[in-house]
């Protein structure tokens, strides 16, 4: 017999696993080989999309920078106005809550959607499905990267109108945000595994999510700031995965505080239980997303 | 498994569910949760049964009308299906051209498109790059097209990259499905010279195709499947010729009643 001169035995047995997951350390190990996938794709998706634009990526700051100028409008024209140092204050919140919300919701409708979206690769081609998710994830996050120097910029200007304000400057608690940043990508990755499986079983479930995160976004500490709840009510913030990071943020871009131990366990618990619950149903449904893509 | 087997299935049955109404909408579901409806589902059986070994260098040819389970038992060699009950085992790298076209993006180019392709299939983006070239001279495009966008190309172009990406991806085990359709009579020869050559190497290819002379010619074994059964199973002239005079005539070999 004729020598194959790349061969490497390499040996792969498919059985039976219905709504039970794979191996998961192989499961681990290809998803890990392939992040350059992820990561590639998501380049990629950036360029296609924003190809035709003229402003291109400016947009993906203009945009939540607009809405969080409009949101601000609005929360002070229902309060019937505020004091200068207040609105300072009131527009940090809504900017840093909804650039941090945006990331979130970015991961979730854009890994939502990935699945269906990406049918001929799915129908072609054997990998891990999660790196689909994945990718919108990485993507969400360097949407979300250049809102921060966004915000800065808008705090330093405000600052020099404004030298009573009570945004402060450096301190150490920043420390916390790559950790705020973290939980709040894994938890949205983790919910976009869950709409993304959704997804390909109701195709519906992108449309319906659109109006969700808006009730979402309502419910969270963004336009509003979290001591304003008080007694039981504090359970709003505690039962929405974003609740605690959300209040976090605040805490620490606005107050200059670190987070309290509550919120500190509920976003790590919310991270956890969201990649752990949106993996499992995912990982133990993506083999039968080719028959149903 | 033996050494010089490639691939192994061993009773193998692959059954999904398919929804019958259209639209697969939250929203539906809750209107027919409402009227107290259950959903329609209809239960497909892709494979029936099937047991085959294939070994390195050889390459096999699948005949069947449409409907007999050929692009889901490809599909579950790949991976991409799971099987409802049996095993399949797979020693070696797998390249597959089965939904056609390497494509993800229209607006991307051929060279993005191919990046990513390469990339999903488990190569370093070095080892792509390498060959980004050499595939873009195999399939004939022409110049420049590789940096333009794929939807600008041609329907035999985004064929033609799409086997090139498969084949130059130095696969152990080439599925194909119908993937030779897509180019015109030189590239088809060019095709074949390619798949020869890759078999020389004792790489091994499982060819799907409609066109039964590319069975005869390019095949050392075929397999007939009908309705998810293997009906027959040998050498290619005689496969295909059971299988045409089922196309003309209707009749089913003897033995297939007693299945």
């Amino acid at each position: 017999m004729p020598e194959n001169p790349t061969f490497a035995p390499k040996i792969q047995v498919f059985e039976p696993h219905r709504a039970s997951l794979p191996p998961l350390i192989p499961y681990l190990k290809e998803f890990w080989s392939r992040r350059a996938f992820a990561i590639e794709l998501s380049r990629f998706a950036d360029k296609a999309e924003y190809l035709d634009s003229k402003f291109g990526k400016v947009w993906l700051v203009l945009n939540p920078l607009l809405l969080a100028m409009i949101y601000f409008l609005l929360v002070t024209v229902i309060r019937g106005g505020a004091a200068k140092t207040q609105g300072l204050t009131t527009l940090a919140h809504i900017l840093i809550g909804l650039f941090t919300f945006y990331f979130a919701q970015t991961c979730i409708s854009a890994g939502a959607g990935s699945i269906t979206a990406g049918g001929r690769l799915i129908l072609n081609q054997a990998f891990p499905r999660t790196l689909l998710p994945f990718s919108s994830t990485i993507s969400a996050f360097f949407q979300f990267l250049p809102t921060i120097p966004v915000y800065i910029a808008v705090i330093v200007i405000g600052k020099f109108f404004y030298p009573k304000t009570q945004i402060p400057g450096f301190t150490w608690n920043y420390l916390w945000i790559p950790l705020i940043i973290a939980c709040v990508g894994i938890t949205g990755f983790g919910l976009s595994l869950i709409f993304a499986t959704m997804n390909v079983y109701f195709r519906d479930t992108n449309k319906l999510l659109a109006y969700a995160t808006r009730i979402w976004l309502y419910a969270s500490p963004v336009l509003w700031l979290p001591e304003m709840l008080h007694g039981w009510h504090r359970w709003v913030l505690y039962i929405n995965p974003l609740g605690p990071v959300l209040a976090t943020t605040s805490n620490v871009w606005i107050k200059g505080h670190g987070p309290t131990s509550a919120e500190l366990i509920g976003m790590i618990l919310w991270a956890l239980i969201s990649i752990l619950a949106g993996g499992y149903f995912f990982i133990s449904r993506e083999r039968d997303f080719a028959v149903r893509i | 498994m033996p050494e010089e087997l490639a691939i192994r299935i061993e009773d193998l049955s692959i059954r999904y569910k398919i929804n019958v109404d259209h639209k697969r909408t939250l929203k539906n579901m809750v209107m027919r949760a409402s009227l107290g409806e259950s959903v329609r589902t209809r239960t497909v059986e892709a494979v029936k049964h099937l047991s085959l070994d294939v070994k390195h260098g050889s390459v096999l040819g699948i005949v069947g009308a449409n409907g007999a389970g050929k692009s889901t038992l490809m599909r579950s060699i790949a991976g991409i299906l799971p099987p409802t009950e049996g095993r399949i085992i797979v020693n070696g790298k797998v390249s597959t051209l089965l939904a056609l076209g390497v494509g993800f993006n229209p607006a991307l180019s051929g060279r993005d498109n191919i990046i990513l392709g390469g990339l999903a299939s488990g190569m370093t983006r070095d080892e792509i790059e390498d060959k980004t070239d050499e595939i873009a001279a195999f399939a004939d495009l022409p110049d420049g097209f590789i940096d333009m966008p794929v939807r600008t190309y041609s329907s035999g172009m985004y064929g033609r990259v799409a086997f090139s990406v498969a084949v130059s991806m130095k696969p152990d085990i080439l599925l194909l499905d119908e993937a030779l359709s897509a180019g015109d009579a030189s590239f088809k020869e060019k095709s074949f010279n390619k798949m020869r050559e890759l078999c020389a190497e004792a790489r091994t290819i499982i060819i799907v195709s409609h066109a039964l002379a590319t069975i005869t010619d390019l095949c050392d074994t075929a397999l007939w499947l009908h309705k998810g059964n293997m009906l027959s199973n040998g050498k290619p002239d005689a496969i295909v010729e059971e299988y045409l005079k089922f196309l003309n005539v209707g009749t089913l070999p003897s033995n297939y009643e007693d299945m």
